[in-house]
């Protein structure tokens, strides 16, 4: 770099506050997930203390212990459809259930979203359909629109499809949500029109140009899509407070929002929920780091 | 010249069967349960409907009662101040932060970046809780920190008091909404086009003039992005109201997504709520199409 | 490569979806099993299966092989809230009934009426409920969704049960929406310790548990001098626990919630604004709008206050026996001027929401009729709630001293006003009041706004 030397020294100052500044809100940034994990472990005398434990005197697990013990649910129930036959899991604590019914939750719900949005960016970017514009602005104004709008709506629909209380009724408004149609359609944008052109000369039908062409091309941008969408799904609170009632059918999210309201003051308790509703996803995090960080901004770099 | 036109109407129905085609599943997923109920919720929204009853027509008296109504003003006021407030500080904040972090090592960088994003993470619930336990009024953190230090005098009941709740809100929301927009900054900044930088270094620009004239311009993009998303993440913080003060002290907290919940179960207005909720679809609608056109004239 | 790896995607998705279809899609009708097969035992029957085979002759009642898959949400009645109590309970209920199968759902306060009203939307709402008549009959009962239980109420379960309690539970039409099971008399508790510490037990009569207006505030300005600056809170957070709050600013100067015919809410009357503006003015007693009444329990047995306006004899024994209290609780009555509190009641007893189903509904009032009138279930199911049957039961808590000891407040029962039409959105009303009052709103002011709302409510039903 050439610098004079006083406006190196400036900028070198500056530069060091703001890091040190900067380390010091990324520190009260984590302290809450610090305060939940510590906190889970505290005992109860410790909570309550109004000097409060920076590091815990006592490690007890009994807020786990209590956790666990609260109410039971069958670990899974698989029925066959038409056959009245079903599986029913070994009983585990509530709290197990529900970390499984969120992993199912976000997972069916990141599917469904970048199997349907690819396909959709797709037509959006790709093809010259009547009416493509019309639906492209229904999709850009609704993608803000925040869920409590269609609230009563949704329930009574979910109830006449029989959906209300099944994970279901949560995953499909996610589905729903056209901001996946229209990341996808940006990235689709940049598909070469000639390799299309060139795959069509070959006698490729429009889904054989579709995935052998289109697919991989956009591939980067599928990976960003559902990263996007399964941590949005996990971390949904919403739909699954209208939409889930049974012990059986909570997610962890709303497990621990029940667990709150119940015993507002046990924050030993709670914390132990919390610690075990982000515990699951801050270790997928860590480990796909690289792929989020790059999902992310390829989202933007794109859209 | 006949021939041409019917081949490309052919090719038209072609393009446009196989458009919808594709479209198909996701169309049934987004009309299903985006617009249909939107459309319900219309419709609705002119009946006083409530549980269990036949809904009476009853015009516009739904809006025209919305108007009147102190409470859903106050709530649509606290749903501006959360979205003014939440977005520019936001981009701002974010904006520094990445400013500042990256040209640093790449693990330092990557650190910052990973802890700005953890609140994203641990989810709203998780964070929601903690965060009641911190500014609870009798033995929160905040309060032992700030009476010990002499900030406060006393213990303020920072989710009890309509002065503090708000800012309490709008304070937890940012901080799992910074780390989006600091992972996008860093990269954007990293793509900035350096010959530029230089030439305008050798040229005797200073540091905030290059960032001004140079930088900002090329990030603008991403600018805008994050300016899209934060805003639809300040209309999603109804986990954070519902959990922390339901709306209250005296409404102070109340957004319009709350008061419809709240008008839905607790006071058995359906009608009613459906006619917020259009309100405030014609206002995220205008929003939206104002950020889109903003983003295709740039 | 490419095509493999889509199809595999889409394969496993297919699979995943359809897998998940069968998995979580139960309604109403098929919770918890969807084919209640003789050899299938749910983990409440399976332990008393040697214990049904048996008993069964003995009781073969017309009905004993109804068959029917129910639900049944309790809100925490004392230990009606726990789980093991209650399957224990419905152990005994299946011993008899081998084909009816109960799901239970634990509720809260916080929550449990969105839980219950957006059920209700979306058509599953619960078969049986437990609760007062103030959301059984004023609430859902009024809005026409609850069952007639006319037949559960015999002439001779109406000659057996209190009148009082009887009026309660029924419409202003006369349908009876409940049958009750057990009944109490909210009281307040102070941290005797504290109290003595502070030298404010010399404000308080221990025997009856009375005392007067004049006296609480110098007990509690005593109190708050002695360093426990925390001493009580008017909590508003929600609706939780507000027959407290209620109970408290009627009970200061005579004041009263609605008139004698419950048709019209009399809370800005001149008594309840002296009382509310005297409450404002004391030291120590917070407005705190960020706690519900059970958060003022736990945060009272804690030590945080040295007094909780949200207590009966449930809350002390449920406390006292998870170890959470280490002091000497002493229930009190709220405190008036004129010597003759009128505590706010509680009855709790089941509801049956009509889901259309009849073999749904017979089954439901089966159970009614087992956990409240059979002869030995009935003392069990009073004695799980932690409160005083309905009815003459004969002396159930004998030798229980701390039954004892909240026995006393009985006759100062009051008035059950809980049944006025517009409850819901009055008691939604009140804790809004109650905050306003809090953010320094005027009292009059806060209270006319109140009346004016809840009045609304209740002449537009």
């Amino acid at each position: 770099m050439y610098m004079k030397q006083n406006q190196f020294n400036r900028s070198a100052s500056y530069k060091i506050i703001s890091v040190i500044i900067i380390a010091i809100l990324a520190f009260t940034f984590a302290f809450p997930l610090y305060w939940i994990i510590i906190g889970s472990f505290k005992t109860s005398a410790a909570i309550n203390a109004t000097t409060p434990q920076w590091w815990p005197q006592e490690w007890v697990l009994d807020n786990y212990r209590k956790l666990f013990s609260r109410q039971v649910a069958a670990l899974w129930e698989i029925k066959i459809p038409f056959t009245g036959i079903s599986f029913t899991g070994p009983e585990v604590p509530a709290a197990i259930r529900w970390l499984l019914n969120t992993v199912f939750m976000s997972v069916a719900a990141m599917l469904l979203t970048c199997i349907t949005s690819a396909m959709a960016g797709y037509a959006l970017a790709k093809k010259r359909f009547i009416g493509r514009t019309v639906v492209f602005s229904l999709i850009v104004c609704a993608m803000a629109l925040p869920k409590q709008v269609i609230l009563i709506p949704l329930l009574r629909e979910m109830a006449s499809l029989e959906l209300y209380n099944t994970i279901w009724a949560v995953i499909f408004p996610i589905v729903g949500w056209p901001f996946g149609v229209f990341l996808m359609k940006q990235f689709s944008e940049g598909i070469p029109g000639e390799m299309m052109e060139a795959a069509k000369i070959d006698g490729a039908n429009e889904w054989k140009t579709f995935y052998t062409i289109a697919l991989p091309l956009i591939k980067p941008g599928i990976g960003a899509l559902a990263i996007f969408t399964f941590i949005n799904s996990w971390n949904d609170y919403f739909m699954q407070l209208i939409m889930l009632t049974s012990t059986k059918n909570l997610t962890i999210s709303l497990g621990i929002a029940k667990l709150q309201a119940e015993n507002a003051t046990d924050f030993g308790l709670i914390m132990a929920g919390a610690s075990l509703a982000a515990i699951p996803i801050i270790v997928i995090f860590l480990i796909f780091q690289k792929y989020f960080t790059k999902g992310i901004t390829m989202g933007a770099v794109k859209g | 010249m006949a021939k041409n036109n019917s081949m490309s109407k052919a090719l038209v129905r072609r393009e446009t069967i196989a458009g919808y085609a594709f479209m198909l599943p996701s169309l049934i997923f987004f009309l299903g349960f985006v617009i249909y109920p939107m459309v319900q919720c219309v419709f609705t929204s002119f009946f006083d409907a409530t549980m269990n009853r036949e809904d009476i027509f009853v015009g516009f008296a739904n809006y025209i009662e919305l108007f009147q109504d102190k409470v859903f003003l106050g709530s649509l006021k606290n749903t501006v101040i959360i979205v003014v407030v939440s977005v520019p500080v936001t981009c701002i904040f974010s904006l520094w932060v990445s400013s500042v972090i990256y040209d640093l090592a790449g693990p330092a960088c990557s650190a910052f970046r990973c802890i700005f994003y953890l609140p994203v993470v641990t989810g709203s619930v998780a964070v929601a809780v903690v965060w009641k336990w911190m500014f609870n009024n009798y033995y929160g953190i905040f309060n032992y920190i700030g009476t010990n230090t002499g900030l406060i005098e006393k213990n303020i009941n920072w989710l009890g008091d309509e002065r503090f709740a708000l800012g309490c809100i709008i304070l937890i929301l940012l901080t799992t909404s910074v780390g989006q927009p600091i992972v996008l900054y860093v990269s954007a900044l990293n793509n900035v086009d350096q010959s530029l930088v230089e030439a305008a270094e050798v040229d005797g620009a200073t540091k905030f003039q290059c960032f001004w004239k140079i930088k900002w311009s090329q990030i603008m993009p991403t600018t805008l992005y994050i300016l899209v998303i934060t805003t639809i993440n300040s209309f999603q913080c109804f986990a954070l109201i519902q959990l922390l003060t339901s709306g209250g002290p005296n409404h102070s907290t109340d957004t319009i997504m709350y008061y419809i919940y709240y008008n839905a179960f607790k006071l058995y207005r359906y009608g009613y709520g459906n006619a917020m909720g259009v309100v405030l679809a014609i206002i995220i609608a205008v929003l939206s199409a104002l950020q889109f056109k903003m983003a295709e004239s740039k | 490569m490419k095509k493999r790896k889509f199809m595999a995607l889409a394969l496993s998705c297919v699979m995943v979806c359809s897998l998940a279809a069968c998995g979580s899609k139960d309604t109403g009708a098929s919770q918890p099993a969807p084919a209640p097969a003789p050899a299938e035992k749910t983990d409440d029957s399976a332990n008393n299966d040697n214990n049904a085979d048996s008993q069964t002759p003995a009781d073969t009642s017309a009905d004993a092989s109804q068959a029917a898959d129910i639900t049944l949400w309790t809100y925490p009645v004392g230990s009606w809230g726990d789980a093991a109590t209650v399957s224990g309970m419905i152990a005994n209920f299946n011993a008899v009934y081998p084909d009816i199968h109960v799901t239970v759902e634990y509720l809260d306060y916080t929550n449990g009426d969105d839980q219950i009203n957006t059920a209700i939307e979306g058509n599953q709402a619960p078969d049986l409920v437990l609760e007062g008549p103030e959301r059984l009959v004023a609430n859902w009962g009024a809005k026409g969704l609850m069952v007639d239980l006319g037949d559960l109420w015999t002439d001779e379960a109406k000659s057996l049960i209190y009148d009082s309690v009887q009026s309660a539970c029924q419409s202003n039409d006369g349908v009876f929406y409940e049958y009750p099971l057990c009944m109490t008399a909210h009281t307040m508790a102070i941290n005797r310790d504290i109290f003595e510490a502070a030298g404010a037990l010399q404000y308080l009569d221990e025997e009856t548990g009375t005392w007067t207006t004049e006296n609480f505030q110098k007990a509690v300005q005593a109190v708050y001098d002695y360093g426990q600056t925390n001493v009580g809170a008017v909590y508003c957070s929600g609706q939780g626990g507000d027959q407290g709050t209620r109970a408290l600013v009627n009970n200061l100067y005579g004041g009263t919630f609605t008139n004698a015919e419950h048709t019209q809410y009399t809370a800005d009357s001149e008594e309840n604004i002296k009382a509310l503006e005297l409450l404002k003015s004391m030291d120590g007693i917070n407005f705190d709008a960020s706690i519900a009444g059970g958060d003022e329990v736990n945060m009272f047995c804690n030590g945080t206050f040295a007094m909780a306006f949200c207590w009966n004899a449930t809350q002390e024994k449920n406390n006292a026996d998870q170890g959470n209290i280490n002091f000497d609780v002493l229930p009190m009555a709220f405190p008036t001027e004129s010597g003759t509190p009128q505590l706010c009641g509680g009855i709790w007893g089941f509801g049956i929401f009509d889901n259309g189903d009849p073999a749904k509904i017979a089954a439901a009032k089966t159970f009614i009729d087992f956990m409240a009138n059979d002869e030995k279930q009935a003392v069990e199911s009073v004695k799980a709630s932690n409160f005083w049957p309905v009815k003459d039961l004969g002396n159930i808590y004998d030798g229980d001293a701390l039954m004892s000891e909240y026995a006393k407040f009985i006759p100062y029962m009051g008035d059950y006003y809980q049944v006025v039409s517009g409850w819901a959105e009055a008691r939604t009303a009140w804790w809004n009041m109650l905050q306003q009052v809090g953010s320094g709103t005027d009292v009059k002011t806060a209270v006319e706004e109140f009346a004016a709302t809840a009045n609304a409510a209740a002449s537009a039903q």
